[in-house]
């Protein structure tokens, strides 16, 4: 166990633990993660399988960067424990009898001595001591009574603070990746969709795109509703980098997009040799309607974004309807009166190009879809325990760097009607500063007032 | 008066700073230093003002491509600078830090870098872009000066070592110190706001706090290399050239998380 406890505690492991840890996040920046086996064979060729085996693909979820971090937590937790005890008991319990001799050997040091007796005195180096804010312990042995002062103690625990920050926020990553977790939903305008594990469901009311002038995406918002047991309960608008909370949920606003999948479109139908023939229809995909007395008509097949791709075949670009185009058949019995695509914004295109004769004309007029909003859900019990985490490292950094403890220690004696007094001074860090402050509290006890 | 025409006059004044730097490193004359300091003051001004100007015409913080947060790099940098040596009078350090300052300000200039405020995609709009990206640059500044500090220390030494001359009037040993010092002021504004509010903004925006970013990943190591730095020097007692390796090191992990990140890794922060 004392060996453990040894290999633990030292900072030599640290060290080596710290270059470890850089190591192996290098490697993880270099080597794209979680990437299909197929991508790492092109990019690295023979290599991709130890590459693989060595679980360098999926390095923050590895077997032996996880064993790291645990060491680097072992670590931590074992070097702040066996120093804390020593700070603490000195925090608490300071020493107060010191030998003279050992005040002589501190680099700010002073003797002298000043008429009056020792309560006197006492209470003089008392007023000086707390109008430069130090406390004061004092006890008493033989003739002679030590005296502590001490200021910014919290100064010696800006370390501690550090680790123990980084442990919590340890702990708040371990609840996150267990506890935590993520989903989308796509949601589209009038829609209530239930939250899974979850006793309440989300309605999205209202949702837009914001442009630029120039016509980037500028925001996009959503009006939500949270709705539990049939009742709303709340109403935000959502907007990007500003989500919506609700019982340990967060809902933020992530994407747009088209829900193309029940979507409908209108259709107008002319007859060539009856000019005054016209007829307007609506259906979906995969549905078909009849028209006149014996043709039905069906919509084949979608796309929002029409495009022919190297081997002349037909694709949507994208999701975006920048090219809407529908894939239409007419049928008389089995006969085949008309067969083709039909262009929302080239409304004349078809007649141009559709081949053979048909007594029918077809013109996409519209399509009808909603726009959904796509939102990303989170729940992370973790979160908090890295905030808190965060603000103790936070406040170790200060205690550390700019909290610098000050410690003066006298001893006074009377003799004959006067006072002699030892002090010292310690301080590991700003020792400058500190040298002017000492002075100045020597100088005031030795002056009479 | 426009932005970059006061840019521009920043960027000549840094410029002259620099040469009345270099004119008191080979002339040894102190009163040409302290025109360099007044001169980079100046600078600073009017390169504050430039900034200020297109946070006005942009309508956002000024720093969402590489052209504005180089400059405004260089902006932390002198800023620093006139804080540390009005601080600890070490103008010796003076010429080869405007050196950085200038190849920041040039970089910034080039023709590679878009100049035009472009609107802000929709993750930027967030004032976390201030909070995360203002002080994750002022604590680099910091880490910039260690940087030159730590070298002017590996020469000094060795100068010292060979000629025995003993002090100059800026010794090795306080070039060390400086270096500490600086360390000591970019640590916690380098975790601040390159950590901490990154951490925040990310799960503002993102909703997760850490996804494994190589930016974050970057800021991460260099984190750790100054964590390395420090308890190497406070707890193992090294000091001297082990010491100023390791910031020379971690100011190197800082500038590749800054550039080498946005174009040899792709990631989340592809944006700036």
């Amino acid at each position: 166990m004392k060996t453990i406890i040894n290999f633990f505690k030292s900072v030599k492991l640290a060290i080596v633990l710290f270059l470890l840890i850089a190591v192996a996040f290098i490697i993880g920046t270099l080597i794209p993660q979680l990437r299909s086996e197929a991508e790492y064979a092109a990019r690295y060729g023979q290599l991709s399988g130890m590459l693989i085996k060595l679980q360098f693909t999926k390095l923050y979820q590895s077997f032996w960067f996880l064993t790291l971090l645990i060491l680097f937590t072992l670590n931590t937790i074992t070097c702040t424990l066996t120093r804390l005890g020593q700070k603490l008991k000195k925090f608490l319990k300071p020493k107060i009898i010191q030998d003279e001799r050992s005040l002589k050997t501190l680099k700010l040091n002073a003797r002298f001595s000043r008429k009056g007796q020792i309560e006197k005195t006492i209470s003089h180096l008392q007023r000086i001591f707390s109008s430069h804010r130090f406390r004061i312990r004092e006890e008493k042995e033989k003739d002679r009574v030590y005296i502590l002062g001490r200021k910014r103690t919290l100064g010696h625990f800006g370390s501690d603070f550090v680790h123990l920050g980084l442990l919590v926020i340890l702990l708040g990553g371990i609840i996150s990746g267990i506890l935590g977790f993520r989903g989308n939903i796509n949601i589209s305008e009038g829609q209530t969709v239930a939250i899974p594990n979850a006793d309440f469901a989300l309605k999205l009311e209202q949702f837009e795109t914001l442009y630029y002038e120039n016509g980037r995406i500028k925001d996009w918002k959503s009006t939500l509703v949270v709705i539990e047991d049939g009742v709303p309960q709340t109403k935000k608008v959502i907007e990007v980098n500003h989500p919506l909370s609700f019982k340990g949920y967060v809902f933020y606003q992530s994407r747009y997009g088209w829900d193309w999948e029940n979507s409908y479109f209108d259709i107008t139908v002319k007859k060539n040799s009856d000019p005054a023939y016209q007829e307007i229809m609506t259906l979906k995909a995969g549905e078909d309607v009849l028209i006149g007395d014996s043709v039905y008509v069906t919509v084949l097949r979608f796309v929002p974004d029409f495009i022919l791709d190297e081997r002349r075949q037909v694709a949507s670009r994208s999701r975006d309807p920048n090219n809407p185009a529908v894939l239409i058949d007419a049928k008389k019995g089995d006969e085949l009166v008309f067969s083709g695509w039909i262009f929302a914004n080239f409304p004349d295109f078809t007649s141009m190009h559709s081949e053979g004769e048909s007594d029918f004309s077809f013109h996409f007029d519209r399509f009808h879809a909603a726009q959904y909003s796509g939102i990303q859900m989170t729940k992370d019990p973790g979160v908090n325990f890295v905030w808190i985490g965060c603000a103790f490292l936070m406040l170790g950094l200060i205690f550390a760097f700019y909290w610098p403890p000050r410690e003066v220690r006298c001893i006074l004696r009377e003799e004959s009607g006067r006072v002699e007094i030892f002090a010292g001074g310690i301080a590991s860090k700003n020792r400058g500063a500190f040298q002017n402050e000492f002075d100045e509290i020597v100088k005031s006890l030795r002056s009479s007032k | 008066m426009n932005e970059s025409l006061l840019f521009l006059i920043g960027f000549i004044l840094y410029s002259l700073a620099a040469l009345f730097y270099f004119v008191f490193m080979f002339s040894k004359k102190e009163s040409s230093a302290k025109i360099g300091y007044k001169i980079a003051f100046v600078g600073l001004i009017i390169h504050s003002i430039a900034l200020i100007l297109r946070t006005i015409e942009s309508g956002h913080a000024p720093f969402t491509n590489m052209y504005e947060s180089l400059s405004f790099l260089a902006w932390s940098a002198i800023f620093a600078y006139i804080l540390v040596e009005g601080k600890f009078k070490i103008r010796k350090a003076g010429p080869y830090f405007m050196l950085i300052v200038i190849a920041l300000m040039a970089l910034a200039s080039s023709p590679l870098m878009p100049k035009e405020a472009t609107p802000l995609v929709p993750a930027l709009q967030s004032y976390w872009l201030w909070l995360h990206v203002s002080v994750t640059l002022l604590g680099e500044a910091f880490f910039a000066f260690a940087f030159v500090t730590s070298i002017m220390f590996l020469f000094a030494e060795s100068k010292e070592k060979n000629e025995r001359t003993g002090k100059t009037s800026l010794s090795a040993e306080k070039l060390d110190n400086i270096s500490y010092k600086c360390i000591a002021i970019g640590f916690p504004l380098f975790t601040l706001g390159g950590l901490i509010f990154g951490m925040v903004w990310a799960y503002k925006a993102w909703g997760s706090y850490w996804s494994w970013d190589p930016k974050e990943v970057w800021s991460l190591i260099t984190w750790i290399f100054f964590a390395l730095y420090l308890h190497t020097r406070i707890v193992m007692g090294w000091k001297g050239q082990r010491s100023a390796i390791i910031a020379i090191i971690g100011f190197l992990a800082a500038m590749f998380t800054y550039f080498g990140v946005n174009y040899l890794l792709a990631g989340l922060h592809s944006y700036a």
